[in-house]
């Protein structure tokens, strides 16, 4: 085959060196010739199409970051030489990891198995470091516990840690999962209380990873676990201490619209179902011990100590899975849409807890009634069961999601769950109106289509328009857009604003990302190895990502993958080559790899 | 009619500045935060519709960019950073070149070569033409009066050779503008007496720019104030225009200061120069978004009217304190400057002294026309169930 190779590097920002590259790939076997292109302009087919006829090329080669942008100018400079369009291969410097200090050999490796038509990830396995049979998890949400639960029912063991009080992570917030409106509890606490009975699992709740130290295959890692005040093993969920607590604070799983003490259950069904205090908040520890103290006269099992203290944990891993999820966009920087300003403009995550059966409502969807706080005299807003229904509810899509001032990427789920949330208005409030502004509406998955259509069947506005702002007028919120579909500006009396708030990586990320060297793409999110071809390997051996955390993705999706990486993890404990850095293997081994097939 | 659809249209408007329109992911905001967009005049999205589709026949005959006055909240707020703003300004320049019937103007959006090569060529001219004008019939060191360098009779003469010539064109442009988008851009012919009814707006518009002002409101900067000063700028402009094509041999009587013609002149001078000057320095410091992108044309726009002004108040600074040849070298600079000005007129963006208020106008009689005639505007959503 006689094979051309053309480098296409549109922005060289990564100092990768590519004339180094382009030298090394001219000595491989039957490559004709070897161009470096300067991008932009793009190449044009017509010059393309020249040098495959004056070169006689049967094989094209396209490398760079980001090859596949080419790739249409090239296959029609092979349609137009008359050659076989299959043989337009790709060699992506970005998508097989050529990143940090092995970046410059892992290019050429990946031209390498290109010119020669060879699959990168045949030739690029590793191998090499026995592997310890113990797993840790970081992250307790739904991605988190279905790998555990995976790789513990194959009989190995795992450490599940989990930074808050109790696994269960946003998915223990939520009310129904779309598009099939199943009770998100009902599939997510069956699996948490497996967790916690597991005897494979070892569960450390309000954990944190402080230091890695070892090599793929057998991590040592510390693990700073917080004190949690209340003995699990002892503490039988009796209430009292609760009742007697006299601190009130925003209860971050209700997310913040409903008030908890400083000694609480994040909620009835927490795993594990004990008690924890809050340290920011608790007047005794604040005071040194020096003020109230009641929960620990009260609790009848003698469990509450409030003077423990942090302890590390150190512990042997094989691997170690990521799963620490996301986190909402501060939706109060977006000032158009008066988030924080007017009362009732919700975030979506909001509005999840306040129509959950088990929120502060009690699952009934009002509007927030006024009281007078008796400490700072001051008027604030609160959900109260007994409050007003909306009559018209206005959804609004894309809240600095695919918007360059904030979040340039789509947030994958903000389309279906609002189409959710107007289904649960409608379906809980009579005769209340539903808009929903949207740019596209992006009803990928299985039943999503058939969902989105169901919600249109049921009489909601939906407006084909954005709604840039969100005002006030004598105490009646206005939507302002444009209805781009019935050319009109529109502008909406409505009683309660839903914003589907864009998605970013969890605020522990980055520090995570710097512990274990697992790199991040522009966004924060994880990188994983390939996106096409291991979307759960990290170019680290023996780490992996799973769900939110390498980027936005539905329920189903994140439990796939949590799945996957469990896959991939019991592989590398069964198949006995061991694992190693998938950079750390020499460029020598990986050509020779694909020499010995390309002879094949 | 069937529209033609021109697919080459986007790549035309980049060379009049709207560089970013194929970002648009047509989301409306730009719409939603516009303070002029209405029911019936719906912009910027549409337009940028309009273009993105390369619907070069309907856009001519909109009146759309004429409404908007930049005060740059679309652009702020684009999620796609597509720059609506701008591109509404960009097709004010393409409407103006479209309104000119000799092509000109087109020629000089599109090459800034061409447009300064013309604007020396004729400052040349004018200033060969006049030194020997001068240098035949008078004597340099008089700046009035007996024997004066370029009496005032003559000059007044002059100014109105340029003016009618200005006149001619500004004319037939205006003229073409209400064909496009009063008998070509509308649906139905357009009653005679909405003409009458809604004539008011043309004067009221050119005197007070009210809809700049409604734009200005949304700003919260204390020194936020391009209303006041384009406003201020515009009126000194109009007085200086009046003066200079009615009065001018009044305003040229010297040395003492006749204060019935002179006062005027006063004010419209401090008018002109604080416009300019605020104007330049906006551009230079890029402060707020409508200034961030100047087009050529911007600055060649703003750079001659700082130098009229300079050379005037340099000859009459001059003339009255007794130096009769620098004022008269100050007067030749002075018209080397003006006579391009005038003649470029038509052909840039100085139109929109004349297209604004006229179309602020048909807007009016359109939208009185289009809601007499009934048409649906105020849909309801379609309610499946």
């Amino acid at each position: 085959m006689r094979t051309g190779i053309f480098f296409c590097q549109a922005e060289n920002n990564r100092n990768l060196n590519i004339d180094s590259i382009a030298k090394y790939s001219a000595n491989l076997p039957e490559v004709e010739t070897v161009q470096i292109l300067k991008s932009p302009p793009p190449p044009e087919a017509n010059f393309i199409a020249g040098q495959i006829t004056s070169n006689s090329l049967d094989r094209i080669v396209i490398a760079g970051d980001t090859p596949g942008h080419f790739k249409p100018v090239f296959t029609k400079a092979m349609a137009l030489a008359g050659g076989n369009t299959d043989e337009v291969l790709l060699a992506s410097f970005q998508e097989h990891g050529a990143r940090g200090e092995n970046a410059l050999d892992r290019a050429k490796a990946v031209v390498a198995c290109a010119t020669m038509g060879v699959p990168f990830p045949l030739v690029a396995f590793t191998g090499g470091n026995p592997v310890n049979h113990s797993t840790l998890i970081i992250g307790g949400g739904i991605a988190g516990i279905q790998c555990a639960l995976e790789i513990a029912n194959a009989g190995k063991q795992v450490f599940l840690v989990e930074q808050t009080g109790t696994i269960g992570g946003h998915m223990a917030m939520f009310d129904k999962t779309f598009p099939t409106l199943d009770c998100a509890a009902c599939i997510l606490t069956p699996k948490m209380v497996s967790v916690g009975q597991h005897e494979m699992i070892r569960l450390l709740t309000r954990s944190k990873l402080v230091s890695v130290t070892g090599k793929p295959g057998s991590y040592r890692v510390k693990i700073r676990q917080n004190p949690r005040y209340v003995d699990i093993k002892s503490c039988v969920a009796c209430n009292q201490c609760v009742e007697v607590c006299p601190v009130k604070v925003e209860s971050e799983f209700d997310a913040g619209i409903s008030l908890r003490k400083a000694i609480y259950i994040p909620f009835p069904q927490a795993v594990p179902n004990a008690y924890l205090v809050d340290d920011k908040s608790c007047t005794y520890i604040l005071s040194a011990g020096k003020k109230c103290g009641v929960c620990v006269k009260r609790c009848p099992k003698e469990c509450i100590d409030l003077h423990e203290t942090a302890h590390d944990i150190d512990l042997e891993v094989g691997n170690i899975v990521l799963a620490t999820g996301y986190e909402l966009l501060d939706v109060s920087k977006i000032e158009q849409y008066g988030y924080g300003v007017y009362p009732d403009v919700l975030t979506s995550i909001e509005f999840e807890r306040l129509t959950n059966a088990s929120g502060t409502t009690g699952g009934k969807i009002v509007t927030k009634s006024k009281r007078i706080n008796k400490k700072t005299n001051k008027e604030e807003w609160f959900f109260s069961p007994e409050g007003v229904p909306p009559r018209s509810v206005a959804l609004i899509h894309c809240v600095g999601s695919r918007n360059k001032n904030y979040n340039a990427y789509c947030s994958r789920v903000c389309c279906m769950y609002s189409l959710k949330f107007a289904h649960l208005i409608k379906e809980k409030i009579p005769n209340v109106t539903v808009y929903e502004f949207y740019i596209d509406m992006r009803a990928f998955g299985k039943g999503y289509e058939e969902f989105a259509e169901r919600i249109k069947q049921e009489g909601t506005f939906i407006v084909r328009g954005h709604s840039a702002s969100v005002t006030m007028n004598n105490g009646q919120l206005l939507v302002k857009g444009e209805d781009i579909f019935n050319d009109r500006l529109v502008e909406f009396e409505v009683d309660m604003v839903i914003l589907a708030v864009g998605l970013i990586p969890s605020p522990g990320t980055e520090e995570l990302s710097r512990i274990l060297g697992v790199q991040r793409d522009n966004d924060g999110w994880f990188s994983e190895l390939d996106y096409n071809g291991s979307p759960t390997d990290t170019e680290k051996g023996g780490i992996y990502v799973a769900g939110m955390c390498q980027a936005p993705k539905d329920i189903p999706d994140t439990v796939a993958q949590a799945s996957a990486v469990a896959a991939g993890v019991l592989s590398s404990l069964t198949s006995g080559k061991g694992i190693g850095h998938l950079s750390s293997i020499p460029l020598s081994e990986i050509e020779a790899r694909a020499r010995k097939i390309h002879a094949i | 009619m069937a529209i033609r659809v021109n697919p080459g249209f986007i790549d035309v408007l980049d060379r009049y500045g709207a560089e970013d329109v194929q970002l648009c992911y047509q989301c409306g905001d730009c719409s939603t935060v516009c303070p002029h967009a209405d029911d019936v005049y719906k912009f910027p999205r549409k337009s940028m519709r309009l273009l993105q589709m390369g619907l070069e026949q309907k856009i001519e005959t909109t009146l759309e960019p004429w409404l908007c006055y930049y005060c740059g909240q679309c652009s702020e707020q684009c999620p796609r950073e597509a720059d609506p703003g701008e591109t509404m300004m960009s097709l004010r320049r393409w409407l103006i070149s479209r309104y000119d019937f000799t092509g000109i103007a087109s020629r000089f959006f599109r090459s800034r070569t061409t447009e300064v090569t013309a604007i020396i060529a004729v400052a040349i001219l004018t200033g060969a033409f006049l030194i020997y004008y001068g240098f035949s019939r008078g004597n340099f060191s008089i700046y009035d009066g007996e024997g004066a360098f370029l009496s005032s009779s003559f000059i007044h003469k002059f100014d109105l050779t340029i003016g009618s010539v200005l006149l001619i064109f500004l004319v037939i442009n205006a003229l073409n503008m209400w064909y496009l988008t009063m008998v070509k851009g509308s649906p139905f012919p357009i009653p005679w007496w909405i003409y009458l009814k809604q004539i008011y707006q043309v004067p009221w518009h050119f005197f007070t720019q009210k809809r700049y002002y409604e734009c200005e409101k949304k700003q919260e900067h204390p020194f936020y104030m391009p209303w006041f000063i384009h406003l201020g700028l515009m009126l000194g402009y109009v007085t200086m225009l009046i003066l200079v094509m009615v009065f001018v041999e009044k305003l040229q009587a010297g040395p003492e200061i006749v204060w019935s013609v002179h006062i005027f002149g006063y004010l419209a001078t401090i008018g002109l120069t604080a416009g300019t000057i605020y104007f330049i320095r906006s551009r230079l410091r890029k402060n707020y978004i409508q200034y961030k992108k100047s087009h050529g044309t911007d600055w060649v726009f703003i750079i001659l009217l700082f130098l009229i002004v300079i050379t005037g108040t340099g000859q009459h600074i001059f003339h009255r304190t007794g130096l009769n040849e620098w004022a008269n070298v100050t007067y030749i600079a002075h018209l080397m400057c003006v006579v391009p000005w005038l003649l470029r007129m038509p052909f840039s963006k100085w139109a929109h002294l004349i297209y604004r208020p006229l179309a602020m106008y048909f807007a009016a009689i359109r939208k009185e026309a289009i809601l007499r005639k009934d048409v649906q505007l105020r849909s309801n959503p379609v309610l499946v169930k």
